[in-house]
């Protein structure tokens, strides 16, 4: 499954992550809507994107595309930016997202709070917020 | 094994320290405590900091103090649990007559100095999904956490708010507390919102200062005289770091692991237990704490701290000097729960200040997103 890339390269002013070693298949999966995740042989799911799998040891444990969809886990409302950029987007929710894979992420809840309780369905969709890089955001299913 | 004594304990100035830095903070705490303990600058032989903003504060503060030769050294960085953590190491060090006087040293303008170094997150991997969600931290992490637990467990926002409210009303006995008005559940529901559901005052305050506490073997704390409040536990360990989406289970902290072990070296139950000191970061902070170091049943802390429990004249005293929510938090508050710890077990107050006839107490520490806890135990030899 594929989620749907928004552009928002003209808006964004928050924070762009920068792709690097073990995260590059990561993000590179995020510019085709594809959210990946670490399957490790050993039968063990990871995220975030390391080197080693933390249950065998392996190294480069190989990604697999999720389904996108998971249920969330927890979220709060914020009313005070963390990061420049965000200060005309407040109120904005953010939530940990249990992936139906087994992951667990951190991600902005495209959504409004009073929408939102915890264990709702939710889908990846994407923001494109660089040239290297979409940041995956969900939104209730 | 032998037990360090807490010899002596010290704050910087508190509140706004312009004219300092983190290591003038650190360093006044320092020989305060020092003078506390009637011991001077010439007796240290060992020296422990974290927090501070340098990348070796061990040597930074050895090189300030002039310190001849320190046998002992100490910086490893968790959070606001290192100093709980030293004294661990201190313990160890002191058996094996590394050391005799050992200075815990803590110092930071966190509210008038200039911003945190970023560096660490900004290389970590999984700054490319925290950051880019523009999560406030640590209160929006913290917020998470709660959130869950009251979602698992039916804790309240009002039961949130009663620690803060019985904090306050030791802060109020306190010269030294930022916040020192008597506050309601309803004043802390009306304050600001910051990352729901903490309000402005389930958070605690920004501060600038330092802290500070001289350990000794038994042999100095019998040269010096001092009333001998011994380390008889300290155990510490980390679920996460860089983010609580790492945390395995956000409604249990670390604290379920080092309390047990801290209270059984120190052959203590909760019932001896006479004043808690417990880093309270956020109102959630201390609830979940409480419950994981057993002071009663996981998911029961919301009924656990309302109607007083933990305030004056309550069953279970804690943070006695109005806690980070309402005394000082220069970003890492864990020397402070020390600090005050020892000040309820010598006696040095007067009034409802003073926990009656206090022997034991618990100080416990956490570091990081609830990322690390340390607990310490502290005894009043008669």
């Amino acid at each position: 499954m594929t989620g749907r890339i928004e552009d928002r390269r003209e808006e964004w002013d928050g924070p762009v992550p920068v792709p690097t070693g073990a995260t590059a298949p990561f993000w590179a999966g995020t510019l085709e809507g594809e959210l990946r995740y670490q399957a490790c042989d050993c039968g063990h799911r990871q995220l975030y994107p390391r080197a080693v799998c933390t249950a065998c040891g392996a190294e480069d444990p190989p990604f697999e595309a999720s389904e996108g969809v998971g249920t969330i886990y927890t979220y709060t409302v914020c009313h005070v930016p963390g990061e420049p950029g965000f200060a005309e987007r407040t109120p904005y929710v953010v939530g940990a997202i249990d992936l139906a894979e087994g992951p667990r992420l951190l991600a902005l809840l495209d959504a409004e709070p009073d929408d939102l309780e915890i264990g709702a369905a939710v889908g990846v969709r994407f923001w494109q917020v660089s040239e290297d890089a979409a940041i995956p955001v969900f939104v209730p299913e | 094994m032998a037990e360090p004594i807490l010899a002596g304990v010290a704050e910087s100035d508190l509140g706004e320290t312009p004219d300092r830095n983190w290591l003038d903070n650190a360093a006044v705490a320092t020989v305060r405590a020092l003078e506390d303990a009637g011991c001077s600058l010439d007796e240290v032989d060992g020296v422990a900091v974290a927090g501070g903003d340098d990348y070796m504060p061990a040597l930074v503060l050895s090189e300030y103090l002039d310190l001849d030769e320190p046998s002992f050294l100490e910086g490893t960085e968790i959070g606001g649990s290192s100093f709980e953590h030293f004294c661990g190491h201190v313990r160890d060090a002191m058996a094996r007559d590394e050391a005799d006087v050992v200075v815990v040293a803590y110092g930071s303008t966190s509210k008038t100095g200039p911003g945190r170094d970023q560096s660490l997150e900004e290389t970590h991997p999984i700054d490319g999904f925290v950051r880019p969600t523009g999560l406030f931290r640590p209160p929006g992490a913290y917020a998470m956490a709660a959130r869950r637990h009251m979602h698992e467990y039916g804790t309240t926002e009002e039961q949130l708010a009663e620690v803060a409210v019985a904090t306050r009303e030791w802060a109020a006995m306190n010269p030294k507390a930022a916040q020192r008005e008597p506050i309601t559940v309803d004043d802390v529901l009306e304050s600001r919102e910051i990352a729901e559901p903490f309000n402005l005052l389930d958070c605690c305050l920004v501060s600038d200062g330092g802290g500070a506490v001289v350990l000794v073997s038994e042999e100095k704390a019998a040269e010096l005289g001092v009333p001998e409040i011994a380390v008889a536990g300290v155990a510490s360990t980390s679920t996460h770091r860089q983010d609580v989406s790492e945390m395995p289970d956000m409604t249990t902290t670390g604290a379920a692991v080092t309390g047990p072990k801290a209270f059984d070296q120190a052959g203590i139950t909760h019932d001896d237990v006479d004043v808690a000191e417990i880093y309270d970061s956020f109102t959630y902070t201390a609830l979940v704490t409480l419950e994981d170091l057993g002071f009663c049943e996981k998911g029961e802390g919301g009924e656990f701290v309302s109607g007083g429990t933990t305030a004056p004249g309550g069953e279970l005293p804690m943070n006695t000097q109005g806690g980070g929510l309402s005394y000082c938090h220069p970003g890492h508050f864990g020397v402070f729960v020390l600090i005050e710890a020892a000040r309820q077990l010598r006696g040095d107050y007067e009034g409802d200040r003073q926990v009656d006839d206090a022997e034991v107490a618990v100080a416990h520490g956490t570091g990081g997103l609830l990322s690390s806890s340390s607990t310490v135990v502290l005894r009043r030899e008669s």
